[in-house]
């Protein structure tokens, strides 16, 4: 018998609107309809009515966790119209900001999947390392989000030389705390039985569905925009892409948590160069001159935290886009679900969808309705996660732990 | 696979139906006719092993521009494949059935320009509240003066319009 439960439009776990309708035989889940736009801002629209200068700022409200990488793939399109390059002192900045935001945002969701599963440990670890991030960044941008670091052709300001001490330190002490967090999901049994094999998105279902960023590593989907498509100075940095090969939450948490030792070795090497170019000596090192943009169309890509932005601009020779193209990497990934969700249970379904990392808006609300009978009731966001946090005790009992 | 390879594999496939463009050395465009669109963007995915990110529409005055950006990750490029679908009722066969990843983008083009993608396996609009009138289409840009909102600030039904962006009172949708 199956029976329809819809979950949302407002998200069980990272309290934003989205629509699952679970087809369900029982506890399992057989079909899933998905339901997007419930905070749908008409930003698109927005950015052809602003000038160039001004969308970056625009962008930046996309999401409030990549507020960095949305301006930053906007301004690589405009440069790819125009063709020119940076200096490299910018570069670096903006790599250092990049980064910073990778941390932060992985940080922040291995934190939320950790209290969603009933480990809430996890969770204040995860936060409580995740400050010392948010406040370099404002020491260096002046916002804990919303850096307005990147305008078409640089930078708008420099990283002072005082901050790349403070930096390094919070660097050191967050290898050893994501050690301790990585070390701790990956040794705990309880986590690998409540994890793995749940939510499987393999290689070709990643190609077909276009999946992104961690969703698409962990199911040993090779595609990283960093190394494929290395904008800046990327191309002459170390560092390795993180893959897995199953496709299930636990291989999705891996990555991201490796992941996080990367960002950190990508932002020592920026610093060490920064060091070597010495202190600033004038504006010209931060941006070039950009004047008119020219009629003609550009292409930008970044990888975000949760995988590759992409940004298309098209200028008519007018002083704002005439189209201006956001495809955030949520975009693929929620629609991932359609493949991943089917097969497991309803206790599992939130913990799949929010693995994708999924980025929409906020508020919270289950419905729950059983078809066959017209009865109709309503599950909380206390309810889904109780319903989670007692299948990880349950396993916790089985398991001696 | 190799820029000028590619290049030369979809001009001998296609001849004369395609037109090949590079802006530089990491972008590649092909302007295809509506009629083989489906079948570069499956040989582009299925034999060249293009990966497929995502598509744009663009409207202009005598049709809807409709592209798909297909990169090439190993080697670094981008192609972006373009057609033009023309108006009054502007449609393209769909490339889902083909490529699953494109489903939402073909459903956001239709609700934004209008453009119809046949067999296209559920054309729903993804973004939209259900209070906009069914034949608006926001990146539409000749009908937007029909479906402007109220400026009208006294306190009757006419703010509840300025809010949901419905037409003014006594207009037809």
């Amino acid at each position: 018998m199956v029976k329809k439960i819809p979950i949302g439009p407002f998200h069980p776990v990272l309290e934003e609107p989205e629509f699952f309708e679970l087809h369900v035989d029982g506890e399992n889940v057989v079909d899933i309809d998905i339901t997007i736009g419930w905070s749908h801002r008409g930003i698109e629209l927005l950015s052809e009515s602003k000038t160039w200068d001004q969308v970056p700022f625009l962008v930046e409200r996309v999401c409030g966790i990549c507020s960095c990488s949305h301006p930053y793939a906007y301004v690589k399109a405009v440069e790819d119209l125009l063709q020119v390059e940076v200096p490299k002192r910018a570069q670096f900045i903006r790599i250092i900001i990049a980064e910073l935001e990778r941390l932060h945002s992985h940080l922040l969701w291995t934190g939320l999947a950790g209290h969603f599963i009933g480990y809430n440990t996890v969770f204040m670890w995860c936060w409580k390392y995740r400050e010392p991030l948010l406040d370099i960044l404002e020491a260096v941008t002046g916002n804990r989000n919303h850096y307005a670091m990147m305008r078409i052709g640089g930078v708008r300001r420099d990283i002072p030389l005082e901050e790349y001490g403070n930096i390094r330190k919070m660097l050191d002490s967050l290898w050893e705390k994501n050690d301790l967090i990585t070390n701790a999901i990956v040794d705990d049994p309880v986590i690998h039985a409540r994890t793995k094999t749940v939510g499987i998105f393999n290689k070709d279902q990643c190609r077909l569905y276009g999946a992104l960023g961690p969703t698409a590593r962990a199911g040993g989907y090779d595609v990283d925009a960093r190394r494929d498509h290395p904008i800046d100075a990327y191309g002459e940095l170390d560092f390795d892409v993180i893959v897995c090969e199953n496709g299930d939450v636990f291989d999705k948490a891996v990555v991201r948590q490796l992941e996080n030792f990367e960002a950190i070795k990508i932002i020592r090497q920026c610093l060490d160069r920064l060091e070597e170019m010495g202190p600033m000596k004038d504006d010209s090192e931060l941006c070039i001159e950009i004047g008119e943009i020219p009629p003609g169309e550009g292409i930008g890509v970044y990888e975000a935290p949760r995988g590759e932005v992409l940004h298309y601009i098209r200028s008519n020779g007018k002083n704002t886009p005439m189209r201006h193209k956001i495809r955030a990497p949520s975009f693929n990934n929620i629609l991932t679900n359609e493949a991943s969700v089917p097969g497991n249970t309803v206790a599992d379904a939130g913990l799949i969808t929010a693995a994708v990392d999924p980025c929409y808006s906020c508020t919270e609300r289950v419905g729950r309705v059983d078809v066959n009978s017209g009865e109709r009731y309503v599950l909380s966001e206390g309810d889904l996660i109780r319903l989670s946090a007692e299948k990880t005790e349950e396993i916790r009992r089985q398991l001696g732990k | 696979m190799e820029r000028e390879e590619v290049k030369k594999r979809i001009a001998e496939r296609f001849g004369g139906k395609v037109q090949i463009a590079e802006r530089s050395e990491k972008r590649v465009y092909i302007y295809a006719e509506n009629e083989i669109w489906v079948d570069l963007a499956s040989f582009l995915f299925n034999d060249l092993d293009a990966r497929f990110d995502t598509g744009v529409g663009i409207d202009d005055r005598d049709g809807v521009e409709v592209m798909f950006f297909f990169p090439f990750d190993r080697e670094g490029y981008y192609v972006t494949v373009k057609t033009f679908a023309k108006k009054p009722h502007p449609e393209l066969d769909s490339i889902s059935p083909v490529i699953p990843g494109a489903k939402w983008i073909e459903q956001e083009i239709f609700e934004m320009y209008e453009v119809n993608f046949r067999n296209h396996p559920d054309l729903r609009p993804v973004l939209r509240s259900d209070t906009r009138p069914a034949d608006f289409y926001p990146h539409k840009r000749e009908i937007k003066c029909k479906h402007e909102m109220s400026r009208v600030k006294n306190d009757g039904e006419e703010r509840a319009d300025e809010v949901a962006g419905k037409p003014l009172k006594g207009q037809n949708p």
